[in-house]
């Protein structure tokens, strides 16, 4: 039986290379384009997602290091975009171009899911490793924050 | 459909001699006309050389879905449910445009924005006017094209109405997708009256809207497709997926002008999911590959790799001479002296000999990489009787003119389909990477993918311009200017069309010589700076370097005359003298102080600051459009963090507040990576820097708090791209010096070592 991997929920089978890199199985082999490519070294963030829940980039993963394990990319999010995040992001009108918003997305999921107390310094460390060239960081940090501070008022 | 509808337009039908079964009988020729006219007036008197024709050709029935009722133009397309798609025929890079220019459309027409779906159109210049999009002109071109096509569309739905309703058209109004009967207050949709509304003329000079009428322009509307990029289904360029694709991966020469010695291709090809290996050659055109060696697979990961085992031989040729250290050295040396003479007015010698006091400095800065986040990316699909393109992409035309140059086909006969951009910054203006995509696709007969490496994409870059530029300035008793000399040397984006040119030509200068400082005694020089590398556009151009030297000298100047900046800066624009063109230059100095005075009154700049803070300021005009900055900091040793910035912009009447906004932000973000951060050095010819980690573009903890403040403007509007960057550097090169005493006069302040 050929190893699988559950992506959003559904099993695939590894029929690639294993050291092909999670990336690339992604969007060449299943054609599931959210997932971006930036700099293919873990160096800019576009290409997170999550493993297990924990925030990947899937550059350099390679897909043999993925077996048995959960993947969620952008797509797999949420069921019709409402994650709070993607509501936050459209309520702070974040995109320019857009390119690198999955990875921040994902990236930032990711790390409320463990702190929904975050501090502005939590924010820029979480969010460090992901690049935005067009130069919205001021609106995902607001992001970010308006969802703390809602999840922070549920508790 | 409405029967009252039916009616009428049976009743138009009657009255018709021909055919009735086509619905759209427009009078091309009047639009054509039309749009020809005021094309001219939006132009300042320069016809633009296009014409954008109602629907008539082949193309837009093609785009047209079946129900696509009323379509009076390249841009509007009413369904008969009153679904409206509008084109956007300026390329998407993430600027916004493709959400400011359908609104104005949509504005005029009456239209409700819920309704409008925005897509981008494929290139096609006779049909949406110019499209290569650059130098923050979209809306200074299209804004007033944009309105007139809405206000047309809107008139002849008027039209229709009034048919409908048996009454006078000045009885009827539009309102919100509606036309609606002022007598009795009935109303029919839009999509109701789309094909009666076909059936009219289009006007030659449709009313436009009053500023109080507005409702979307200069209002704050979301950008229309960021809902698709929260999901991760808005394509890019690098997202187009073809049965039968194949992917590439590229290795260009390192060095500019050398050429393959030799490749073995053996071992590579032996590799599972490896299809071939592919030569380019380089064309003659500017915007043509440079030269390379690509490998085709199966997925972009095996391209990848093979591409690295590859053997690849390069005869470097003449520019591995190319070092940017001992470059950057020599440039000084030629702005320190005298230089070739640009323009002379007045009489500087004698000023300077005349002077109270006197101040020089010279500012340098390094070459610079786009480095959008989307690499370089395309898919190309050459057949025997079609060329197929899919390209994040600023210039379509250009990818037209390159590919039929290389096919030997007709521009015309290059289909390409514009896609959003992952960011460009003028990168992809060059599309050399479409060019060869089309080459390999040639050559293994299928559709190609090409995605450059991110270390491709800094080493084979159209680079900023190093720079270096020396400004000698006189001041009298007052602490008036009374004197200007200055000097640039750099290798300038007319190098890519004129071999061997050895210096920056006179119009290269032109930012220096119509400064609204406009000096009496003044005198410009150019230096010797030939190029080794490609020269290209990036985000603001010579506005980086310009606005650095003018920004930062003015406040040195200040400094040497005892004044407050502030004070100094409006004392030199009011002491400025007109150089042409009065009017122009009153307005200029006046919106210029303008925009100053709301920086300096939001950032409290010359109020008390903590110790080891300050505040600088900056302004600039360039592409029409005038930015003040003020920005705070705080400098502790070599730690230097940027508290916040205020921002105050006049680029006439804004069409999105928002994306205005967004603008500025992005050219903060921008403008702090270039003065602090990048520089793309050579060494031997080649690109030293791969990646971000060598090319540190600025991150998430660097961002100040960015206050965007615009100047309420009825003026025509102009773009907002590029005109944020430049004031940047200078305002925190004057604000470290504020708060430290410390001038840094070379960008960027804390560079690398690679
Ligand atoms: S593409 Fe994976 S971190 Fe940049
Ligand atoms: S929005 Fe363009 S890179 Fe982030």
């Amino acid at each position: 039986m050929a190893k699988t991997i559950n992506i959003n929920g559904v099993e695939h089978p590894i029929d690639v290379d294993e050291n092909m890199p999670l990336l690339w199985f992604l969007r060449d082999r299943l054609e599931f384009i959210g997932t971006k490519f930036g700099c293919g070294s873990g160096l800019c963030g576009a290409c997170t997602v999550h493993v297990d829940g924990q925030a990947t980039r899937s550059c350099i993963i390679p897909i043999s290091a993925l077996a048995g394990k959960s993947i969620t990319t952008i797509e797999g999010l949420s069921a019709d975009g409402d994650h709070p995040l993607q509501k936050a992001w459209l309520e702070h009108n974040v995109p320019q171009c857009g390119y690198c918003q999955a990875g921040q997305i994902m990236n930032a999921a990711s790390f409320l899911a463990t702190n929904d107390k975050p501090t502005d310094e939590d924010i820029d460390n979480a969010m460090q490793g992901n690049i935005c060239r067009c130069g919205t960081y001021q609106r995902i940090k607001k992001a970010i924050k308006s969802v703390a501070y809602d999840l922070a008022k549920e508790v | 459909m409405n029967e009252h509808v039916l009616h009428a337009l049976n009743e138009w039908k009657a009255s018709q001699k021909q055919d009735d079964t086509i619905p759209t009988p427009i009078d091309t020729s009047m639009s054509r006309r039309g749009f020809l006219k005021t094309m001219s007036i939006a132009s300042g008197g320069l016809a633009l050389g296009f014409t954008i024709p109602a629907c008539s050709t082949t193309e837009t029935k093609k785009q047209a879905s079946a129900e696509v009722k009323f379509n009076p133009s390249g841009f509007i397309h009413l369904s008969e449910n009153g679904d409206l798609l509008l084109y956007c025929g300026r390329c998407e890079m993430g600027q916004g445009i493709s959400t400011a220019l359908p609104s104005a459309v949509a504005d005029e027409m009456e239209a409700d924005w819920q309704r409008v779906t925005v897509k981008q159109a494929d290139g096609n210049k006779e049909l949406y006017g110019p499209q290569n999009t650059g130098g923050s002109a979209s809306i200074r071109k299209m804004y007033q094209p944009m309105r007139e096509a809405g206000a047309a569309a809107k008139e002849m739905l008027i039209i229709a109405g009034a048919k409908v309703f048996k009454t006078d058209v000045e009885n009827c109004y539009a309102e919100n997708h509606f036309v609606i009967n002022k007598l009795n207050n009935q109303k029919l949709g839009f999509g109701e009256l789309a094909s009666l509304a076909a059936n009219s003329p289009v006007p030659e000079k449709p009313t436009l809207k009053t500023k109080d009428q507005f409702k979307y322009i200069g209002k704050a509307l979301d950008r229309h497709d960021q809902g698709l990029v929260v999901e991760g289904k808005r394509t890019y360029g690098v997202d187009t997926k073809l049965p039968g694709m194949k992917y590439a991966a590229i290795s260009h020469c390192p060095v500019l002008g050398g050429t393959l010695k030799s490749v073995d291709k053996d071992a590579v090809l032996q590799m599972q999911g490896v299809i071939d290996v592919v030569e380019i050659t380089p064309i003659k055109h500017p915007f043509s590959s440079l030269g390379g060696v690509a490998v085709v697979a199966d997925n972009s990961w095996i391209a990848q790799r093979a591409l690295a085992q590859l053997k690849i031989e390069w005869d470097l040729g003449p520019n591995k001479v190319y070092n940017t250290k001992e470059y950057k050295a020599q440039l000084v040396k030629n702005v320190e002296k005298p230089a070739e003479l640009v323009t002379e007015r007045g009489d500087v010698a004698k000023a300077f000999s005349n002077s109270a006091a006197k101040v020089s400095a010279t500012y340098t800065g390094g070459h610079l990489c786009h480095a959008p986040m989307e690499p370089n990316a395309s898919v190309v699909w050459v057949q025997n009787d079609s060329c197929e393109v899919w390209a994040s992409t600023q210039s379509p035309e250009d990818i037209q003119t390159v590919l039929a140059q290389y096919l030997g086909r007709e521009a015309k006969d290059i289909t390409v389909h514009v896609m959003m951009a992952g960011g460009a910054f003028g990168r992809k203006f060059k599309c050399d990477y479409v060019h060869e995509a089309a080459v390999i696709s040639k050559q293994i007969n299928a559709p190609v993918q090409l995605i450059w490496s991110r270390e491709e994409d800094m080493r084979t870059g159209y680079y900023h311009s190093i720079n270096a530029q020396h400004i000698e300035a006189s001041l009298d008793e007052q602490g008036n200017i009374t004197g200007w000399l200055h000097r640039a040397a750099f290798p300038s984006i007319v190098s890519l069309f004129q071999q061997g040119l050895d210096r920056a030509p006179a119009n290269a200068l032109g930012q220096i010589d119509n400064h609204p400082f406009a000096f009496n005694n003044f005198r410009s020089e150019t230096g010797y700076a030939p190029a080794h590398t490609r020269i290209g556009w990036y985000r603001a151009v010579y506005a980086i370097f310009y606005g650095f030297a003018f920004g930062t000298f003015a406040d040195e100047l200040a400094y040497k005359a005892g004044k407050d900046p502030v004070t100094f800066l409006n004392d030199v624009y009011d002491n400025s003298t007109p150089i042409k063109n009065k009017r122009k230059h009153a307005e200029q100095v006046q919106r210029s102080k303008a925009v100053l005075a709301l920086a300096a009154k939001h950032s409290g700049i010359g109020k008390e600051l903590p110790k080891g803070e300050g505040i600088g300021i900056a302004v600039h005009y360039s592409f029409n459009s005038y930015v003040a900055m003020a920005v705070h900091v705080k400098v502790d040793g070599d730690n230097i963090k940027v508290l916040n910035v205020d921002c105050a912009i006049d680029c006439g009447q804004v069409l999105n507040t928002d994306g205005a906004t967004a603008q500025m932000e992005g050219a903060v973000v921008m403008g702090m990576s270039l003065s602090l951060y990048t520089e793309i050095s050579f060494k031997d010819g080649a690109v030293v820097n791969s990646n971000f980690h060598d090319y540190p573009v600025m991150r998430t903890s660097d961002m100040p708090n960015v206050r965007v403040h615009i100047v309420d403007s009825d003026e025509k509007p102009t773009g907002l791209g590029e005109p944020g960057v430049a004031p940047f550097a200078p305002a925190l090169s004057n604000a470290i010096f504020a708060a430290s005493g410390t001038r840094y006069r070379d960008l960027p302040i804390k560079p690398l070592t690679v």
